[in-house]
């Protein structure tokens, strides 16, 4: 028989796993399109958290107007960062002029700086300080297992993500607009020839690749009960160690992923010391680069 | 005509532009400090001066030889903890501290580069991410030899073979000749044949290695020597404000240093200092402004990726530069014939 210790830290491991795989969702959907990393993800997470931190704050509305409200911040966001960081530094058609290979990460760059410029601006408006989500609003009202104590948010979360898993999964394989978008990723310019509106598809993506890292921020917001500015970038990090784990383009992949990281890092937490829990995704990504380049869950992608 | 007319002699006086630099800094500088007589001031010049050297060294690794580097005050901060280790627990004058902390971080460049100098492009870039982060857990969490979150207090000042050097005019010259000398190294370095083929890798390194250039070894090379320089100055950092904590190397400086070099333009040493002085300078000048100086950062960064692709000075500009006032690759040989690019 196991110890129960160890299957509530496994529990511990699998809900943090799952705060990752939200996230890693919509990262991975954005990665597949454009095959650059969009390093501002982890600041569409805080401003998701925020967004619902501000409506609580102004008129504690019902919990659902707050996802809502994360989501439409989240939409905005995602609109936004497309035309300011990606669209200027797109060119599909003259890849050939780009000579200099220095300068074909410009996109990571722009990414890079819009993400500091909302951080600052978000620490310079509330502060860096934590800032707490009223106590009605919290979803961790203990629920009993078996042997483990699970919270109402490992539920809703789970419930979160595995219906985000699904209607990506609809949207993507069903849907004109899916098939838009697994075209735009797997060759922009031979989707362009075929009259595809990449433009468009590429900011569908971002949209909802984007709704999906601020209904992450806002649901970890609410399990943790707190929000801060600099809360995007640890799990951005985790969300692309799982990403490049579950073999870049496989959303199912990242999923499985960031539950392996979450749950690899609760016992490190157990057995180590929680100072060096991050060790254990840093640790993960650089086995992954070198020893397994395909990812754990093979991609058909040739890696780039 | 004979030799000596197409090998001119170039004195001083034909490169005014490094010359009048060096005059500014060893000459005007000091005496302008010494005139406002504030310790916050000499301050700011050393600091400056240090991110002048971490700007150039990562010049050479990402303007050069085409690497993002994710991570690269981690090394800094890998310089500043073995000088701080070495002159507290084993008593070191700063004259030894100086090039062990450049060669520490250089093994540890080394090391990381074994495994992770094959990855391309993004995965490079987020490796580089890994490792600076890896380091700076160690910094904050090897509680026994950093002493964690808490700092180190390094007792030992800057000092010369016995002499003292830690009054505020003495400081100054010594770090300002130290990046000086680094400087120079580097853009040496940078404008030889040897900067050329690391060029050649950035443009393409498919077609380097099929022209027999060995690209790997190459950029192993570009990232230990880098890592070097950070070192020293992280050991003139440790020694120079006599306190470090793992506060001073995080994500956020990797990125200062980044935007410096972008903002300089990728590739171009000049621009590189002209960078970090911008970057530096300008959050301290606008004082008032307090709180933006971090969002200062981002949007310069972000502005000049936009409106200014290739930088304050573009590889071109400071190839045009570089062969006026350094010409390491384009000086005419002996027989006449010109070597590298006309």
């Amino acid at each position: 028989m196991i110890d129960p210790y160890y299957l509530q830290q496994l529990a511990i491991g699998l809900s943090l796993g799952m705060t990752y795989a939200l996230m890693a969702i919509g990262f991975t959907l954005i990665f597949g399109v454009l095959n650059v990393v969009n390093f501002a993800h982890g600041e569409i997470y805080t401003l998701g958290a925020f967004a619902g931190l501000v409506l609580i704050s102004a008129a504690a509305p019902p919990a659902a107007a707050v996802i809502f409200a994360a989501l439409a911040i989240g939409a905005l966001a995602g609109f936004s960062l497309e035309r300011l960081a990606f669209k200027p530094f797109r060119r599909f058609t003259d890849e050939a002029s780009l000579k200099s290979r220095a300068m074909r990460e410009s996109t990571l760059l722009s990414s890079l700086a819009v993400s500091i410029v909302v951080r600052e601006g978000l620490e310079i408006g509330f502060g860096s300080q934590m800032q707490s989500i009223p106590f009605a609003y919290l979803i961790n009202t203990p629920v009993r297992v078996g042997p483990v104590i699970l919270v109402t948010g490992d539920f809703i979360i789970f419930g979160v993500a595995a219906a985000m898993l699904v209607g990506l999964q609809y949207l993507l394989t069903r849907t004109r607009t899916g098939l838009a978008i697994r075209a735009v990723s797997n060759n922009p310019l031979g989707a362009k020839y075929v009259g595809i509106d990449t433009d468009r598809t590429i900011i569908v993506t971002f949209v909802v690749g984007s709704m999906m890292g601020a209904a992450a921020g806002i649901l970890t917001g609410l399990y943790y009960g707190a929000v801060f500015p600099a809360m995007g970038f640890i799990p951005g990090i985790k969300a692309f160690v799982a990403m490049v784990m579950g073999g870049l383009s496989s959303i199912p992949g990242a999923v499985i992923c960031a539950l392996i990281l979450g749950i690899a890092e609760s016992m490190a937490t157990t057995f180590v010391s929680s100072g060096w829990s991050d060790m254990v995704a840093y640790g993960f990504l650089i086995v992954t680069l070198i020893f397994f380049p395909n990812g754990l869950f093979g991609a058909r992608r040739e890696r780039v | 005509m004979n030799g000596s007319e197409l090998l001119p002699l170039r004195g001083g006086w034909s490169r005014p532009v490094p010359l009048l630099a060096a005059l500014v800094v060893f000459a005007v500088l000091p005496l302008v400090l010494a005139g406002f007589d504030r310790g916050y001031l000499y301050q700011i010049a050393n600091l400056s001066l240090i991110f002048v050297l971490l700007s150039a060294s990562m010049h050479l690794v990402t303007g050069v030889a085409g690497l993002l580097h994710l991570g690269h005050a981690a090394f800094y901060g890998v310089g500043a903890y073995t000088a701080a280790l070495l002159s507290s627990k084993l008593g070191l004058g700063f004259t030894a501290t100086l090039p062990l902390s450049g060669l520490t971080a250089a093994l540890v460049a080394f090391l990381v580069a074994l495994p992770t100098m094959r990855l391309v492009s993004i995965y490079f870039a987020v490796a580089t991410l890994a490792i600076g982060q890896m380091l700076y857990l160690v910094m904050l969490n090897w509680v026994e030899l950093t002493k964690g979150p808490n700092g180190i207090i390094v007792t030992k000042g800057l000092e010369l073979f016995g002499f003292g050097l830690s009054g505020r005019l003495a400081t100054y010259y010594t770090v300002a000749v130290v990046v000086a000398l680094c400087v120079v190294a580097i853009g040496r370095l940078s404008h030889s044949y040897y900067g050329n083929t690391l060029r050649s890798i950035r443009e393409d390194d498919q077609c380097a290695d099929a022209m027999g250039v060995r690209t790997v070894r190459l950029k192993m090379e570009a990232f230990t020597l880098s890592a070097f320089f950070a070192g020293v100055a992280g050991s003139l950092w440790a020694h120079m404000t006599g306190y470090i904590s793992p506060g001073d190397f995080k994500f956020s400086e990797s990125i200062l240093i980044l935007a410096m070099v972008v903002v300089g333009g990728l590739g171009s040493l000049p621009g590189a200092v002209i960078g970090a002085l911008l970057l530096i300078l300008l959050p301290e000048g606008l004082r008032g402004l307090g709180d933006f100086r971090n969002i200062m950062v981002g949007l310069v960064m972000f502005l000049s990726i936009l409106l200014l692709p290739k930088g304050l000075f573009g590889e071109v500009s400071a190839l045009d530069f570089a062969r006026r006032h350094w010409g390491a690759a384009w000086r005419r040989t002996r027989g006449g014939e010109g070597i590298g690019w006309q």
